[in-house]
């Protein structure tokens, strides 16, 4: 008897039961879409945030003091230590080798340049500006330790970096110059530029350059030149070797605990804090890998990113908790109208000797078994809205969850329980018989 | 004529009231519905123009995002060329956005050798004199306090201080071919930039070991705005200190940007979803009234009630609901917004009047579309109804 009621209340007036359940599985699709998007935020702001630069910057640990002004080294060339290029694939074997985003090595060298407009009236080149030089990676390839490739280099390190033109290939003997530099020298892209070791003056010379790209960083690069590190250190003397290299890693936000001093911590300690990914234990994890180097954490970037990325994240969670409130509240608006439609029915049901508790059985039964259908369709549509959401705004859909199916199934039940429970409970009190007498 | 058309204006009204509380809990669950909708649309609008200048106020944490550089004549000796100090005091002290001030800092540079408290060996190291603007005036009030008893503070980099075994504490001296400065260190920066490889003495001492008075080499500020109020504040720079070159650092505005319109973004769709959720629960109520009151419609339209009327009837009362549903809620949304922003970013979100008729507009909206079901009523036909037909 109870089943039979069950089902010819959806037989009776399936237009009704569609109604109810249509916006059952709306709000739920708008809770499941809410839910997946920010379970997935995370990670993707923390992934935007990655165009700040890099976080980390590695350096020798035997250096001496760099006497570095507005960018510019005045260590004489041959002081101070140095690093093997050879060494910079072991950064991808590191235990949080998938955070790292990217890396970039630089090695740095003083210079003469002559300007392109002295050809003309000399037919060689005069050494007229003194500038550094900068050698880097910009698309560079590296085999990783399971044998893919990784690309990396300085315009994913320092993404803010705007060329116009191109950058240079890592192998040929090109070079891009700084816009203030570009303007100083009246190079362009394509022109040629002859460079000179500045110590001892006399030309080297198979180091001209091509000018392929002109590049506004907005620092002390404006006025450098920049191109392949084989170049730099050709020009230095010191082949396969760098001096500093500026790492971009993902981090979770740091906490003090991720701030103590990992030489203070019990054996328990240390194993909880260098297996997350803290930048100060992907620091730690780097200078195991890098003998010799000093990894120091990039403060003002790594900090002011945490402190961003933990207020953000609470300004995303409150939005998600908005809209599943909104989602509720809809629900169970829509499950109370259901229920005091049936007012008359209810009174019949009563007249007929039926006791509360079997009246509201029957009617969360039927309720039940519209939020799980509900539940289901809405999450299906859901995941559609949030895959939309996530394409338009982040550029990558998140992956649909199980465990958000789950919330939003129980979501749905207990919502459209509670939102039925509080016209039962009027019902409950009615007396049939006005009722049944239309008044 | 007249007063039959004040009697029937009349009678429009008290029918109108009538209809809204003629069944009290459904009126009770459009409202709340209404100003569920309205509150949350009336916080995130809110939140979202306060999280703009939040956001702007928390990148500002990241560093400066305008430098002044003297413009190199000289090229052979770049460090050689410098600036007036007096430019740090005729740096608009105004941030583009309208009411922060700017921090602004002047940087003299040159390289000395510094000797330790105990050895009398002398290593080169970067001078870096500093001068904070007025703006910053904790930072030097906090100076001030700290200033050892033994000589001038200065702030050392960690390198330096591994290099020359350094303490907090412990007295240095500064040499350089213009003389010898002592100083206290005060401070051991470790801030993983060049700073760490500097030592940071007050601005006349570097003045004086560069033999340089009244010059600096960099001024480094800190202007919030959004990046095109920003772009506007460096033209005016440029006008305004025709002989310096004025940069942006672009590296935390273009950050900045891109989260703002994230964030932007998800707030956006929240409220286009809140609001379609609203509009989801009013209607589901509304279907419940196109049921009850075809009766009522059957013996409008029965004693000469035209179809028109009868609708106007209830779009008024949807947006009589709309408006008071969004009164309250709108204005509850503020309040909560504020107390959010606290939450969230440690400061009150400031309320924003431009949200208040916003929220309450697009709520009358949604109670207007959403009573979709009525148009069911214009079809009604009396003689059906009365003869008891569903």
């Amino acid at each position: 008897m109870f089943l039979r009621l069950v089902a010819d209340s959806f037989t009776r007036r399936p237009r009704r039961k569609l109604l109810t359940g249509a916006a059952l599985a709306l709000g739920m699709a708008v809770a499941t879409a809410a839910l997946s998007v920010s379970l997935d935020v995370g990670d993707r702001l923390a992934r935007e945030f990655r165009s700040l630069g890099a976080n980390l910057v590695v350096t020798p640990a035997a250096d001496s003091l760099p006497l570095e002004i507005g960018g510019v080294d005045y260590r004489p060339a041959n002081s101070g230590a140095y690093l093997p290029v050879a060494d910079l694939p072991k950064i991808k074997a590191i235990y949080w080798h998938n955070n790292i985003i990217a890396f970039a090595p630089t090695l740095e060298t003083v210079i003469t340049v002559g300007n392109p407009a002295s050809v003309a009236k000399t037919s060689s080149y005069i050494p007229t500006h003194t500038v550094q030089f900068l050698g880097t990676w910009v698309q560079h390839a590296i085999r990783t330790a399971d044998g893919s490739e990784f690309v990396t280099g300085i315009a994913k390190t320092n993404p803010w970096w705007k060329v116009t033109g191109r950058w240079f290939d890592g192998d040929e003997r090109e070079c891009v110059v700084g816009r203030k530099l570009a303007d100083e020298l009246g190079v362009t892209v394509g022109s040629y530029l002859m460079l000179f070791t500045s110590s001892k003056g006399s030309e080297i010379s198979s180091n001209g350059l091509t000018v392929v790209g002109v590049v506004d960083t907005g620092g002390s690069e404006d006025n450098e030149i920049i191109g392949p590190i084989f170049i730099a250190q050709q020009l230095s003397g010191k082949p396969g070797e760098y001096r500093k290299l500026y790492v971009s890693a993902l981090s979770k936000p740091e906490d003090s605990f991720a701030k103590r001093d990992p030489k203070s911590m019990s054996a328990d300690e240390f194993e909880r804090w260098s297996c997350s990914p803290y930048v100060s234990s992907i620091a730690y994890s780097i200078a195991q890998a890098l003998p010799g180097t000093d990894v120091r954490v990039i403060r003002r970037v790594a900090d002011g990113e945490g402190n961003i990325l933990r207020h953000v994240g609470a300004l995303l969670w409150l939005v998600t908790f908005a809209a599943l409130l909104a989602a509720a509240l809809a629900v169970g608006a829509s499950s109370a109208a259901s229920v005091m439609e049936r007012r008359s029915e209810i009174a019949l049901m009563k007249a007929l000797g039926a006791g509360r508790w079997s009246v509201g059985l029957l009617l969360a039964a039927e309720q039940l078994l519209l939020a799980v259908a509900g539940g289901g369709i809405g999450y299906a549509l859901g995941i559609i809205l949030a895959r939309v959401v996530g394409e338009r705004i982040f550029g990558v859909a998140p992956a649909p969850s199980m465990l958000v199916l789950a919330i939003i199934v129980a979501l749905a039940a207990g919502v459209t329980l509670l939102g039925s429970a509080i016209p039962l409970r009027r019902a409950a009190r009615f007396q049939p018989a006005p009722i049944l007498r239309g008044e | 004529m007249g007063a039959a058309v004040g009697n029937n204006r009349g009678m429009f009204w008290r029918i109108l009231r009538r209809q809204i509380f003629a069944n009290r809990g459904r009126l009770f669950v459009v409202l709340l519905a209404l100003a569920a909708g309205a509150a949350i649309t009336a916080a995130l609008l809110n939140l979202q123009i306060d999280a703009k200048r939040r956001l702007t106020a928390e990148f500002s944490v990241l560093g400066p995002n305008i430098v002044i550089v003297p413009v190199q004549t000289d090229s052979e000796a770049p460090s050689r060329a410098t600036l007036d100090e007096r430019i740090l005091d005729e740096v608009p002290p105004t941030s583009p956005d309208g009411w922060s001030p700017v921090n602004a800092s002047g940087y003299l540079y040159l390289v000395a050798d510094l000797s330790g408290p105990t050895s009398r060996t002398y290593q080169p190291v970067v001078i870096a004199g500093v001068r904070r603007s007025l703006a910053d005036k904790g930072v030097a009030a906090m100076r001030h306090n700290l200033r050892p008893p033994g000589g001038r503070p200065c702030i050392v980099g960690s390198k330096v201080a591994a290099q020359m075994h350094l303490q907090v504490g412990d007295q240095v001296l500064l040499h350089s071919a213009a003389g010898e400065e002592p100083c206290r260190v005060i401070f051991l920066r470790n801030m993983g930039d060049a700073g760490d490889a500097q030592v940071s003495p007050e601005l006349e001492v570097a003045q004086r070991l560069a033999g340089l008075p009244g010059r600096i080499s960099l001024v480094e500020l800190t202007a919030r705005g959004t990046s095109g109020q920003v772009n506007g504040y460096l033209e005016a720079l440029r006008k305004r200190f025709p002989n310096a070159g004025v940069r942006g650092v672009y590296q935390f505005s273009e950050a900045q940007e891109k989260i703002y319109s994230k964030i932007s973004g998800l707030l956006t769709a929240t409220v286009v979803l809140v609001l379609v959720l609203t509009a989801l629960c009013v209607m589901a109520a509304m279907t419940n009234v196109a049921m009850e009151r075809r009766n009522d419609v059957g013996l409008m339209k029965a004693i000469g009630g035209a179809t028109r009327r009868v609708v106007r009837l209830f779009l008024t009362e949807a947006a009589l609901l709309g408006l008071v549903g969004g009164l309250v809620g709108a204005a509850l949304g503020i309040l909560l917004s504020m107390e959010l922003g606290k939450a969230v970013f440690g400061v009150a979100a400031r309320p924003r009047l431009i949200v208040y008729p916003i929220a309450v507009g697009l709520t009358i909206l949604v109670a207007i579309a959403s009573s979709f079901p009525l148009r069911r009523l214009a079809g009604v036909r009396p003689a059906a109804v009365f003869r008891g037909e569903a």
